[in-house]
């Protein structure tokens, strides 16, 4: 369990999800609770003995999430509603208590994984490790995130509810201070050769989407198809700690070992039939699920474009409104693509190196269309 | 509680004579104890140190509060009594239709007592009770059994020939395909000489919050949708419980030749491509559910378990013997895990190997009771002990292990300890983070936090198991999305941490009323062999012998977590809060 407190807490500062080691603290309980706090206060041994859990976080998030959930709690008192797919799959909604009352929070987290305290702490539980706990927190801070500026842009330009006058004097320094990272390592340009060099390719492009913030480590997939066989990440894989969780799933059929691998292997495997490629990312870039948010809904088959990205719509998975009915099609062309409300996809040959590249560009471009849109209408 | 809160609906029958009694349940114990496996552990509770064959020894079907609602997945039922194998408390969830018509009949519980004079089928048509004459002959094949006993309309459950000769793990089969098999829950039907159950009910269950009964649905099938080992191209939509088999075998966890090994080079010839090459199976469901992992081929297709057992266990390569072996089994009804492994530890005592031919024609003796079948059919706790070598059961309070070999998780082997029926793999079900990575993936070789997610999971299994919802469910979608279902379709207003402790109540009475029945921390321990021999490394993963000390260490932790003392048993005043819970 100390092990596990320390991996999370330094995972939640290297993912820019808070500013330094006291801003969260970690619980884990087996038959005593053990924390990187020092000691457990009293509150926190009532949570523990009015849930059935093992472990809890209690975090204060960066300023700029700070403000993003101390906005969404003014204008959803009580509950807080994602419209993204992968929020509305995973954690529904997000409910919101006023102060860090035991029984109140108690209460909150009997309904949900997570919720928000006092405007600005995040406390989220897990029944089976730390790990839960961990996702939960960076779904609600990615939630908000999207959720925010998905609404102002859409209030902006008509398509919601008008913004507060406060948000939209707001809206250009926090644009500013999300910028995405741009100054990204290239990965490397040979293609890689054998099992060996295979998984170290994508143990190295895992890392490169992480640190460049285009996906919250545990989302998002990576693939490679070597000849008759896809190597793919497995289901919430961390994809900044790949080794040792990648499935090797033959094409033909032959082995089921790919029960574990990532929901969207058909998606991969089908992008792989149409456009010839043997490498794909799957990242969940902030503004690009913004921008392919903006306007209204996408209906499920139709299709638009950011900047000549194609923007479609689809469920996670396999389902009749899965993304593998949409997707593939899409990729075939542009080698890249968004999924409504979910993330993007890139595609190349070779290496990662294109794709990664790709990935961070249509990041950037949604960012930039995403800022121009609010000068458009703030100038 | 609300107006229209839901109520379970009992029905008590008397065999002996044949008197019967409607009852709906309080609010209380239909509240707390929800149905299915936990109202089974309900009426366990009234007599805990009954004998199982007593005539006056309870048997029970039961519906969860869910069945026959619109919450995807949750049709199953549960059959309970005190084992005959293991003399536990003992409930076995099962699929097929039964418990939908019991719901549509306007019954969530039928409690069996008594012993009828002669074999009869106690007939449930829209609620009214009736019984008729149950001589079909005692070896007639179940397929011929259901034949007569199904119809439109109709379902029904029945036990076969080996509950009639007194095996201990004798099943219920349900509806031709669907057993409730472990424990010899059919052996006590037998005893009580109730040859079959046949409902048939034409009401309807309407949901209390139909607009919330959506939402809970539309929830939980996106999440079915998004979950790989669902509905991904590996998952049990596309190829059952068959689709374990490649996993395991690459996990290095698949017991082999009476657990003395984790890894058979063989089992490509009884993987999932290898049955959908041989068998091009035809995937059915339970009703309400869109999973549908249950596959027929020209005959059925065994479970995982079922496959790795009669294949691995058995060191057998012969994907034709074992579901020839499965068909037998299936019908003379008993369970195939304990004949597998029982064959198995007779195999190893003799130094032998049963496989292909031979292996069938050991399972043809317990179903006929020719040539080692008397012997076969006591289970292979009783059989080693009988032949001299009691260490060489791979049980657990006599039940064996199913195809998870603890050495290759840790959470199953604490788990496997722990559970109140024996070695159950369902009741914890650790199987789903430890190797399927859900909800999250857990150290499979780390006692470390295992002892409170055991804890934990066993509460949930037993609120999955009472509502009548399926485990495989719960690969996807969580009690979160449950909860909301549980609330819209029967009123009652209960979150996750509401059922979560009504399952902590379930799990505690079963382990009260065991430790009435005598049981204690040595019957929580596993077989030598898992401390002193390793498995199968290779393939860069490392498979020693578990560490007993860390172990035991697991156990202690769960036994405070669960609030027993070190020996496993409840104290004083815990044991009387778990008493009045039956009643308050
Ligand atoms: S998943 Fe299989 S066992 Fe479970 S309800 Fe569906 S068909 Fe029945």
């Amino acid at each position: 369990m100390h092990e596990q407190v320390a991996r999370y807490l330094g995972k939640l500062q290297r993912h820019g999800l808070i500013e330094g080691p006291g801003d969260a603290a970690l619980y884990g309980l087996d038959d005593e609770i053990l924390t990187n706090a020092g000691r457990v206060p009293g509150t926190m041994r009532e949570l523990f003995a009015l849930l059935n859990i093992n472990s809890l976080i209690i975090a204060r998030p960066g300023p700029l999430f700070r403000y993003v959930i101390g906005h969404l709690c003014l204008r959803e008192p009580g509950l807080i509603c994602p419209r993204d797919c992968e929020s509305l799959t995973f954690i529904h909604d997000i409910p919101v208590v006023e102060s860090l009352d035991p029984r109140r929070t108690a209460q909150a987290l009997n309904r949900r994984k997570g919720c928000i305290v006092g405007g600005e702490l995040v406390v989220t539980t897990g029944t089976v490790s730390l790990e839960q706990a961990f996702i939960s927190l960076s779904s609600i801070l990615f939630a908000t995130f999207v959720k925010f500026f998905a609404d102002a842009l859409n209030g902006l330009h008509g398509y919601g509810e008008p913004v507060p006058r406060g948000m939209l004097d707001a809206l250009p320094g926090l644009l500013a201070r999300a910028e995405p990272r741009s100054s990204a390592e290239p990965l490397p340009e040979r293609a890689p050769e054998g099992e060996d060099e295979i998984l170290r390719a994508m143990d190295q492009a895992g890392k490169a989407v992480v640190n460049a913030r285009l996906v919250d480590s545990f989302f998002g997939n990576i693939s490679y198809r070597d000849g008759g066989a896809v190597y793919i990440s497995q289901t919430g894989s961390s994809l900044d700690e790949l080794p040792g969780y990648i499935d090797r799933v033959p094409l033909d059929g032959s082995s089921t070992c790919g029960i574990t691998s990532s929901s969207e292997l058909t998606a991969h495997v089908k992008t792989y039939e149409l456009t010839g490629d043997n490498a794909i990312l799957h990242g969940h870039p902030r503004f690009s699920v913004i921008m392919s948010m903006f306007g209204h809904p996408l209906p499920f088959g139709d299709r638009r474009s950011i900047g000549g990205v194609p923007v479609v719509s689809g469920e996670v998975g396999a389902g009749a409104r899965g993304l593998v009915h949409t997707l593939p099609e899409a990729m075939r062309e542009f080698h890249g693509a968004i999924v409504s409300g979910h993330g993007a996809f890139a595609s190349c040959t070779g290496s990662f190196r294109e794709a990664f590249t790709r990935l961070m560009d249509m990041e950037t471009l949604c960012y930039r269309t995403c800022c121009a849109l609010v000068r458009e209408k703030l100038g | 509680m609300r107006e229209q809160e839901r109520q379970l609906r009992a029905l008590f029958v008397d065999l002996r004579t044949r008197e019967s009694r409607r009852e709906e349940l309080s609010p209380y114990v239909t509240r707390v104890f929800l149905g299915g496996r936990g109202i089974g552990a309900w009426v366990m509770g009234s007599c805990p140190t009954v004998h199982p064959l007593d005539p006056d020894a309870p048997l029970v079907f039961s519906t969860g509060l869910l069945t026959g609602s619109r919450v995807p997945s949750s049709s199953r039922m549960v059959v309970s009594a005190f084992s005959p194998l293991t003399g536990t408390v003992c409930s076995a969830s099962v699929g097929g239709r039964l418990g939908l018509s019991m719901r549509r009949s306007g019954i969530d519980l039928i409690r069996v007592a008594g012993r009828a004079e002669g074999p009869v089928v106690l007939v449930i048509d829209d609620g009214r009770v009736g019984f008729e004459q149950g001589d079909i002959p005692a070896d007639e094949p179940l397929s011929g059994v259901f034949g007569r006993l199904e119809g439109a309309g109709w379902s029904a459950a029945a036990v076969g020939r080996a509950a009639f000769q007194g095996c201990r793990y004798a099943s219920v089969m349900v509806d031709g395909a669907f057993a409730s098999g472990r424990g010899g829950l059919g052996l006590v039907m037998a005893s009580k000489n109730l040859r079959a159950l046949r409902v048939r009910g034409t009401g309807t269950a309407k949901a209390v919050d139909p607009e919330g009964e959506e939402k809970a649905r539309t929830d939980i099938l996106r999440l079915f949708d998004a979950s790989p080992a669902i509905m991904g191209a590996s998952g049990l939509r596309h190829f059952g419980t068959s689709a374990l088999v490649d996993l395991m075998a690459s996990r290095r966890m698949m017991p082999t030749a009476n657990f003395r090994r984790t890894y058979f080079p063989g089992y490509r010839s009884f993987c999932a491509s290898a049955i959908r090459e041989q068998e091009a199976p035809k995937r059915y469901a339970c009703p309400g559910c869109p999973i549908a992992c249950k596959g027929k081929g020209r005959a059925g297709i065994p479970e995982f378990e079922t496959l790795s057992h009669f294949g691995a266990l058995n060191e057998n390569a012969d994907l034709g013997a074992i579901i020839e072996a499965n068909r037998i089994c299936n019908e003379a009804g008993f369970d195939t895990i304990t004949a597998a492994s029982t064959i198995a530890c007779l195999a190893e005592i003799r130094g032998v190997r049963y496989a292909g031919r031979e292996l069938v024609d050991k399972v043809r003796e317990i179903a006929s009771l020719t040539g080692d079948g008397p012997l076969l059919q006591l289970g292979s706790a009783e059989l080693a002990r009988r032949m001299g070598r009691p260490e060489l059961s791979m049980s657990v309070k006599a039940l064996e292990m199913p195809a998870y070999d603890p050495r290759g998780a840790y959470g199953m082997a604490l788990a496997y300890g722990t559970s109140t029926r024996g070695a159950c793999h369902l009741r914890a079900y650790p199987v789903s983070h430890e190797i399927l990575r859900k909800p999250v993936a857990t150290d499979r070789f780390s006692f470390s936090g295992k002892a409170r997610i055991i804890k934990i999971s066993e509460d949930l299994n037993a609120v999955i198991d009472s509502l009548g919802a399926c485990k495989f469910a719960f690969f996807g979608a969580s009690l979160e999305e449950y909860a909301k279902g549980f609330s819209s379709v029967t009123g009652i207003e209960a979150d996750t941490q509401d059922l979560l402790s009504f399952g902590n109540t379930i799990s505690s009475l079963e382990r009260h009323i065991n430790s009435l029945r005598g049981f204690r921390r040595e019957h929580d321990l596993l077989p030598e062999r898992f401390f002193t021999e390793p498995g199968s490394s290779g393939a860069g993963i490392e498979v020693p012998p578990i560490d007993r000390k860390a172990f035991e260490e697991a156990l202690d932790r769960y036994y405070r977590i669960r609030g027993c003392s070190p020996d496993g048993t409840f104290p004083q005043d815990k044991a009387r809060e778990i008493q009045s819970c039956m009643s308050r």
